[in-house]
Order: structure tokens, then C-alpha cells, then sequence
């Protein structure tokens, strides 16, 4: 490998970090999806890497179904926001709370 | 894949076609009652197949065990399916549910329910546990019209969004440590000697935080509440009881191949397993609402199956699936009553609903006396032998300071849970009547009624056939 996994690792938890600060900070739903695509971004990232470390497919087979599985997700969410900007015309997931948590 | 692999899947076969022959027949032939009638024979008919047929490899590619103990979760999963879907008839109909998408979406969940309990792989439980969060997502906030329902919706989104990220991101790191999927060789990578440890040890981490959100251990435990609360009766059944106990069959793999790292995680999950009990047992003295009761109460139960999994062994082996049976029994049966008396206006779920109604719908109320009984671990009931066993294997190995903690909390709950026996039994009439319930609901809560009864008099069965599979 002529990138040191050691970097690899650097950037993709950087980026997961990012990601994750991004889903804590924000109050807008679509933000926060933002994030967690981020998040999985960054897996995937560390997958391609890891993978070219042990010199097996193992680890880009596991990235073809994280993305098809992080469509799937989106699609759903997606439409989960959908559903809730016509019941409150608001994405701010704080006018969500009406159950006490 | 070998034809003798495709045998082996055919259980999860049959529930995964079955959903989309079902979600197709929706599509053209808008009847709800028949299509939940349809999949819920689908589901039956894959516990049958995994029940009956012997297959031909112990193992499907190197991603799910087809061995005895992965066809005895494809069982239990598929039956939990089908009485999901009989509880849910008139409230589907009622509140005008799409039954072909209900029905097809509780099979599917089935299906990575089973996938989940089986895997031995990373990559075999990631999408398992995916197939039916994915399902979750959609089913809690599957009621339209309930506002309720679509908070819940968003708030067990977002978690398990997060979730997902921490489960693929310990996987990552893992398979970076030790450059293999398989979860038996991966955890090689946790050992003294390894040269990649710390990489592991995060990675283990992760997976740990995201299994925490799954199973709602505290301190991830805050979504489960009010997810609880707002999703509908039968599907927060289905969410307490398949959902957790299908990564706990997946943990209980994990964990007894787990030769090297055990010092590790062994105080993590100590601590892990203490404060869930502690937190759940306070949380839940204060609630009002039954759903939320039984949200906490489902947390402090994780926290008893954690002490069993610590326990490990044959004994604690055993002791987490039979407790994993109980429970799924139980609480399928509980959530089945909610149902039960639900009206169109919405389900009885405040204590003030249930005021004096022992005395207005006696047997259905002298049932759910016997689950919370059940869930106290009262005697002769299947929560009684279940705790017994997690104790006992808890005092065989050791952890004699989490058996006396657990065996608190289950004093302490008998509390919380009378409150409710005392509200339905012991005041005057207030409640106004509720619906009177129908025949697939009231034997889907009948099957439970005796499951729980039988495991907690003749245990002797089921305790023999975990023997075996394990």
C-alpha cells in the first residue's frame, strides 16, 4: 500500500467525527440525515482502505452493501420527512417533543 | 451458493418471498384482514419448514449458522411474526392500514430477525440487523393519523441511524485489526499480543454503543420510551421482543467464541449490566403510562439477560435463551392485550384507562396479571424459571454481587408491576368500557398465556432442546 493505513484511519475518523458532531449540532432533520450519510461515508472509506491493507475483496463487497443498505435507509427517511413537514410544516426536530423523554 | 445452501436458507426464503408475494397481492387486491390472515400462515409456514427440515450444511456461506440453534431462532422469530400479525387484524382494519405493506414488512422483519440471531459474520449480522431496523423504521410510524406515532417514528430514526453508523464503523475497525469478518477469528485481533489492539479495542467499542442503542441498555436507553409510547400496540411488541432478543442470540455467539479479550469487555458489561437495572428499576417506578412501563421494564430485563451473557458457560448460555423465550412470550402477550382492547378513538395506555377494569373485562385483566407476574418473576410462571436460571449461572461463575443486584430489582419491581394488578383490580369502576376484543386476538394472547404458564410448570422441554442446540 503507499498510503499508510495509519492515514487512512486519520481521515475516516475525522470524517466520522464530523459527521457525528454534525447530527449533535443540528436541529434541521435533513442536517441531520446529512450527518449520518457522512458517518457511513466514512466507513465505507475505512473498508476500501482495510481492504487494500489485507489485499482482499472481503472488505469492498462489504461496501457495495453498506450502499445499498444506506440508499434503502435514505429512501425511508426521506420519506419519513416527508410525512412529518406536511403534518407540522417544520423540519426542526425540536417541534417534535411532545412525549416526555 | 450452493444448492445446499439455498436448502438451508429456506425458511428465510419463504418469509423473505412470502413479504414481497403479499406486498404484490396488496398491490392489486386492497383486502386487509385476508393479506395479515396470508402472512401470517407465511410465517408459520417458515417455522415449520425451519422447525421440521433438517438441512443438509451446518453452515450458509460463512454467514449464518443452519445449525440447530439457528433454526430454533428462525422458529421462534417466524412465530413471533405470525402472532404479531393476529393481533393486529382489527387494529390494522380499524385505523386502515395498508395490509399488504403491514404484512409484508412484518415478514421481512422476521426474516432479519432470524438472519440477525444466525449470523456469524460481521457482515451476515450488519445486514440482519439492517433488514429489520430498516422495517422498524417504517412500522412504528405506520399509523398515519396518530401524532404520536410519527414523533416515535422520528425519534427511533434518528437513534438507530446513529446507531447504524457506530455498528459499521466498530465493524470497519475491526475487520482493519484482524482482516477477517468472521466474528469467531475477528476477535483474535482483541488479544495481548495483537498488533493492531487498539484499532480492535475502539472497534469493539463502537460495536458495543450501537448494540447498547439496539437493546436500549443504559445509558443508550432514552429513545425507548417514548418509541414505546407512540408506536402501535402490535409493533411495539414485535420491537421489545424480536428486535432485542435477536441481537442477544447474535451477542450470545459472540460471546462464547470469544477466547482472547474476555478481561476486557468483562467490567465494561459488568457496569453496563448494574446500571441498566439500577436505571430502568427508578425510571420505571414513576411511570404512569402501562407502554412506558413496559418500555422500562424491557430495559431493565436486558440488563438481567446482560448478567446471564457475562455468566457464559453452558449454564448461562442456556439461561439467556431460555430468558429470551419468557420474555418474548410475555411481552408479546402484554402488548397483545393493549391491542386487544384498543378502540378506533386510540389504545387504553394511562393507568387511569385501566381503572377498575378487572371488573368490566375480567379475564383479559386476570391475563395481564399473569405477564406482569410473569415479568416479576413470580412463581409458577416463565419469568420465575427464567430468572432463576440467569441467577443461578450468575452465582456459578461468580458474579454473586449482579445476582444480588438483579434479584433487587426483580423485588422492587414487583412493585411497579402491582401498581398496575391494583389499578385494574382494587378501585372502583371508572374506566369506560372497551372493545371486547376478537377471536385471532384473543387466541394470539391465549397461545402466550400458555406458553408463559407451561414454561413456568413443566420448563423440563424447552431447557432440554437448548441443551442441545447450543
Amino acid at each position: 500500500m503507499i498510503v499508510p493505513m495509519s492515514h487512512i484511519l486519520a481521515i475516516s475518523a475525522t470524517m466520522f467525527l464530523m459527521g457525528f458532531a454534525c447530527v449533535l449540532a443540528q436541529r434541521n432533520l435533513i442536517m441531520v440525515l446529512i450527518g449520518v450519510e457522512i458517518m457511513l461515508n466514512a466507513v465505507g472509506l475505512t473498508l476500501v482502505g482495510a481492504s487494500a491493507l489485507w489485499e482482499q475483496v472481503d472488505g469492498q463487497i462489504f461496501v457495495i452493501f453498506l450502499m445499498a443498505m444506506t440508499s434503502a435507509e435514505v429512501s425511508i427517511s426521506l420519506a419519513l420527512v416527508v410525512y412529518l413537514n406536511r403534518r407540522k410544516h417544520t423540519l426542526e426536530a425540536d417541534a417534535f417533543s411532545e412525549m416526555k423523554g | 451458493m450452493s444448492a445446499a445452501d439455498l436448502a438451508a436458507l429456506a425458511p428465510i426464503l419463504i418469509l423473505a418471498l412470502g413479504s414481497a408475494a403479499v406486498l404484490l397481492t396488496g398491490a392489486w387486491w386492497p383486502r386487509c384482514a385476508p393479506l395479515l390472515w396470508g402472512g401470517a400462515a407465511i410465517a408459520l409456514a417458515a417455522a415449520f419448514t425451519a422447525a421440521l427440515y433438517s438441512p443438509p450444511t451446518l453452515e450458509i456461506a460463512g454467514f449464518f449458522r443452519s445449525d440447530g440453534y439457528g433454526r430454533f431462532f428462525t422458529v421462534l422469530w417466524s412465530a413471533v411474526a405470525a402472532l404479531t400479525l393476529m393481533t393486529s387484524l382489527r387494529y390494522a382494519e380499524e385505523r386502515h392500514f395498508e395490509g399488504g405493506e403491514y404484512a409484508a414488512l412484518i415478514l421481512f422483519g422476521a426474516a432479519g430477525m432470524a438472519l440477525l440471531s444466525a449470523s456469524v459474520s460481521f457482515v451476515g449480522l450488519f445486514l440482519g440487523l439492517e433488514a429489520f431496523t430498516l422495517v422498524l423504521y417504517i412500522l412504528i410510524a405506520f399509523h398515519r393519523e396518530d401524532p404520536l406515532g410519527a414523533e416515535a417514528g422520528l425519534k427511533y430514526l434518528v437513534m438507530g441511524a446513529v446507531a447504524t453508523g457506530f455498528l459499521a464503523f466498530g465493524i470497519a475497525l475491526l475487520y482493519t485489526a484482524s482482516g477477517t469478518f468472521r466474528i469467531a477469528e475477528a476477535m483474535t485481533a482483541l488479544g495481548a499480543g495483537a498488533e493492531m489492539r487498539p484499532v480492535a479495542m475502539a472497534g469493539m467499542a463502537m460495536f458495543l454503543t450501537a448494540v447498547g442503542f439496539k437493546v436500549s441498555l443504559v445509558p443508550f436507553h432514552l429513545w425507548t420510551p417514548d418509541v414505546y409510547q407512540g408506536a402501535p400496540a402490535p409493533v411495539a411488541g414485535l420491537l421489545s421482543t424480536g428486535s432485542k432478543g435477536a441481537v442477544f442470540a447474535a451477542l450470545v455467539t459472540m460471546w462464547g467464541g470469544l477466547e482472547v479479550g474476555r478481561d476486557l469487555l468483562e467490567p465494561l458489561l459488568w457496569a453496563l449490566s448494574a446500571i441498566t437495572m439500577l436505571v430502568g428499576t427508578f425510571c420505571a417506578l414513576r411511570q404512569e403510562n402501562l407502554k412506558r412501563l413496559l418500555a422500562y421494564s424491557s430495559v431493565v430485563h436486558m440488563g438481567y439477560v446482560l448478567i446471564g451473557l457475562l455468566a457464559g458457560g453452558a449454564d448461562g448460555n442456556g439461561a439467556v435463551v431460555f430468558y429470551l423465550v419468557a420474555y418474548t412470550v410475555v411481552n408479546l402477550g402484554a402488548f397483545g392485550i393493549i391491542a386487544s382492547f384498543s378502540r378506533e378513538g386510540g389504545e387504553p395506555q394511562n393507568f387511569e384507562d385501566f381503572r377498575g377494569l378487572g371488573y368490566r373485562h375480567p379475564l383479559r385483566c386476570g391475563t395481564m396479571a399473569v405477564f406482569l407476574f410473569s415479568l416479576a418473576g413470580v412463581p409458577p410462571t416463565a419469568g420465575f424459571i427464567g430468572k432463576f436460571g440467569i441467577f443461578y449461572a450468575a452465582v456459578g461463575s461468580g458474579y454473586i454481587l449482579l445476582a444480588l443486584l438483579g434479584v433487587l430489582a426483580s423485588l422492587v419491581s414487583l412493585y411497579y408491576y402491582l401498581r398496575v394488578i391494583i389499578v385494574m383490580f382494587m378501585s372502583d369502576i371508572a374506566a369506560f368500557p372497551l372493545h371486547r376484543g376478537t377471536f385471532s386476538e384473543k387466541a394470539a394472547v391465549g397461545l402466550c398465556l400458555l406458553a408463559t404458564l407451561w414454561l413456568g410448570v413443566l420448563p423440563g422441554a424447552l431447557l432440554d432442546l437448548i441443551t442441545r442446540i447450543l
